[in-house]
């Protein structure tokens, strides 16, 4: 325990040494910071003040500022996505593939540690780090929600548990095969993964939503994908969105329009506990795969 | 004198087509006593170091390591081992990879506070405070040495260790290599450097192409009248094929 502490303690130092995670950090303060300051000037500046006349049936101005805090969210849950896998990126090519491939881990290994401690301790220090990382940002964009008078907490909350367990299980992918391979190639093989995991999540939305009719051939094959491939988690945020934006153009929309039901069911819903029995799977999955690599890894 | 290492016909090859990269050793290390293994590029001295300190397992053969299996962590607890080309985490400083490795060690904090400085100190690094990625190789080598050393180890195991270091980094690892000798540390060096080799070991084994040719005590190996680089140089060409040294260019007038 010592030694996996003591690994996770000096790996930590090192992540908050490298540049890149620095450059990524400031780009995603900057981005969110910059995104609701510039939502805020819009809404103040070209939001109409009034009631919109005799007949009018559009949005309120405080439902054009609920629309806008609605848009912000829904751009910060895009940013803090995309920043989270570029955290995953960095940490994960870099928090194991240098002290196995230089001579460090000659020096460690000979060291009374075990190597399972020393793989406890890299997957620890690189969790903290992107937890800490990303946590900072989504701190940063509450504090900016402050700007639209707050709301939406749970939603947010969740959102940002569902992305730093997607960027979790992603950078435990990365640091796996990087601990088998070239790191660039990790990378690049992880990428073309979470690509296809994409996929194939949104088209098991579509077949959940009824999208594919009932072709039972379509339907077996994309559950049985759906669950060999390691999806990402969803949380009740996009549909949240949606249903809110949804109902601040209620009063405008025709007599015959679809319900606000039917047009959710087409965004990614919550994960079940399945799901995310599912996730805890593949993580432990991957951990096991990096220890495995880290155990026969002759240095 | 306690055995402090012992290795039974010890053999691995890295590829199943690659030749033996070591075949067939064996030898034994008590302590207070300084064994050097020696032998030409590529005859499997740093295979060895590496399967005594656990880092790869061999494909036949037995090391007990104090007793145990070196894979197990426990028995490396004693061992202390400055690795040929030594390199650490480049985004730490020295006294930081010392207080990782005496982390490692399960040093207390009273024992860091008095070993660390000490330790920078004897490896000349007290004054350095640049990661490891701006560290030249001979500052890398003293810090190599330095954390071998930090855990008070049984055995010592130096590959190459003044490869790298200036004539009074040397003259240093001399003296540490013969204080240690004198508290019962025992001493596994490997070493081109046969004149420093005949000065500090009390047996050598002499490898090429992973087999030992000769092991036995200084005065067994090296004949009177002789020194260990003749008996070195004798017994490894007899044991590869000629080479003709020069290439012909050389010698053509200009």
């Amino acid at each position: 325990m010592n030694g996996a502490l003591a690994v996770s303690r000096y790996t930590l130092v090192e992540i908050s040494r490298r540049r890149l995670l620095l450059v990524f950090f400031v780009i995603g303060a900057v981005g969110i910071g910059g995104l609701g300051i510039v939502l805020k000037a819009f809404t103040s500046a070209f939001v109409p003040g009034g009631s919109g006349g005799p007949g009018y049936q559009g949005p309120t101005p405080a439902q054009w500022e609920k629309l806008t805090e609605l848009q912000f969210v829904t751009n910060l849950i895009g940013a803090l996505g995309v920043f989270a896998l570029l955290i995953a990126f960095a940490i994960g090519m870099t928090a194991i593939y240098h002290d196995l491939e230089s001579g460090a881990a000659v020096a460690i290994f000979s060291k009374p540690v075990s190597r399972f401690a020393f793989t406890v301790g890299k997957v620890l220090a690189a969790a903290v780090a992107m937890i800490a990382i990303v946590g900072l940002l989504s701190l940063e964009a509450r504090l900016v929600m402050f700007l639209f008078g707050g709301g939406l907490e749970a939603a947010l909350w969740f959102e940002t548990l569902a992305g730093v367990a997607n960027a979790a299980a992603l950078m435990l992918l990365v640091l796996a095969l990087s601990a088998w391979m070239n790191n660039i190639v990790a990378a690049v093989v992880a990428f073309i993964y979470n690509g296809v995991a994409g996929v194939v999540t949104a088209l098991h939305q579509q077949l959940v939503s009824g999208s594919f009719g009932d072709n039972q051939v379509l339907h077996t094959g994309l559950n049985i994908a759906y669950w060999l491939v390691p999806h990402p988690l969803v949380s009740s945020a996009p549909r949240e969105i949606v249903r809110q934006e949804f109902e601040i153009f209620a009063a405008s929309q025709p007599p015959d329009a679809p319900p606000v039901d039917q047009i959710v069911s087409s965004i990614p819903g919550p994960s079940s506990a399945t799901d995310i029995l599912w996730w805890v799977f593949v993580v432990c999955v991957l951990f096991a795969i990096l220890y495995f690599a880290v155990r026969r890894r002759q240095v | 004198m306690s055995t402090v290492v012992s290795v039974q016909n010890l053999r691995k090859r890295y590829r199943r087509r690659d030749p033996w990269a070591v075949d067939d050793v064996t030898f034994e290390l008590d302590a207070g006593q300084a064994f050097g293994l020696l032998g030409p590029n590529g005859a499997g001295k740093t295979s060895v170091v590496k399967m005594i300190a656990g880092l790869i397992r061999p494909d036949s053969g037995t090391i007990s390591l104090f007793g145990s299996n070196p894979g197990n962590p426990a028995a490396r607890a004693e061992l202390g081992l400055a690795p040929e080309d030594p390199d650490f985490p480049k985004f730490l400083r020295a006294p930081e990879v010392l207080d990782y490795f005496a982390s490692l060690l399960g040093l207390d904090d009273e024992e860091r506070k008095r070993r660390i400085p000490e330790t920078l100190e004897f490896a000349g690094l007290e004054t350095e405070h640049r990661q490891i990625r701006q560290f030249s190789k001979g500052m890398k080598q003293r810090l190599g040495i330095a954390q071998a050393i930090l855990g008070r180890p049984k055995l010592l195991i130096l590959d190459e260790p003044t490869a790298d270091l200036d004539p009074i980094g040397r003259r240093d690892v001399r003296a540490l290599i013969e204080r240690l000798k004198q508290s019962g540390v025992a001493i596994l060096l490997n070493s081109h450097l046969l004149s420093e080799v005949e000065r500090v070991c009390d047996n050598v084994a002499i490898l090429a192409r992973g087999r030992v040719l000769k092991e036995g005590t200084m005065s067994e190996v090296v004949p009177e009248g002789s020194n260990l680089e003749e008996v070195f140089v004798q017994l490894v060409e007899a044991n590869q094929p000629q080479r003709d040294h020069m290439p012909s260019f050389i010698s053509e007038r200009q």
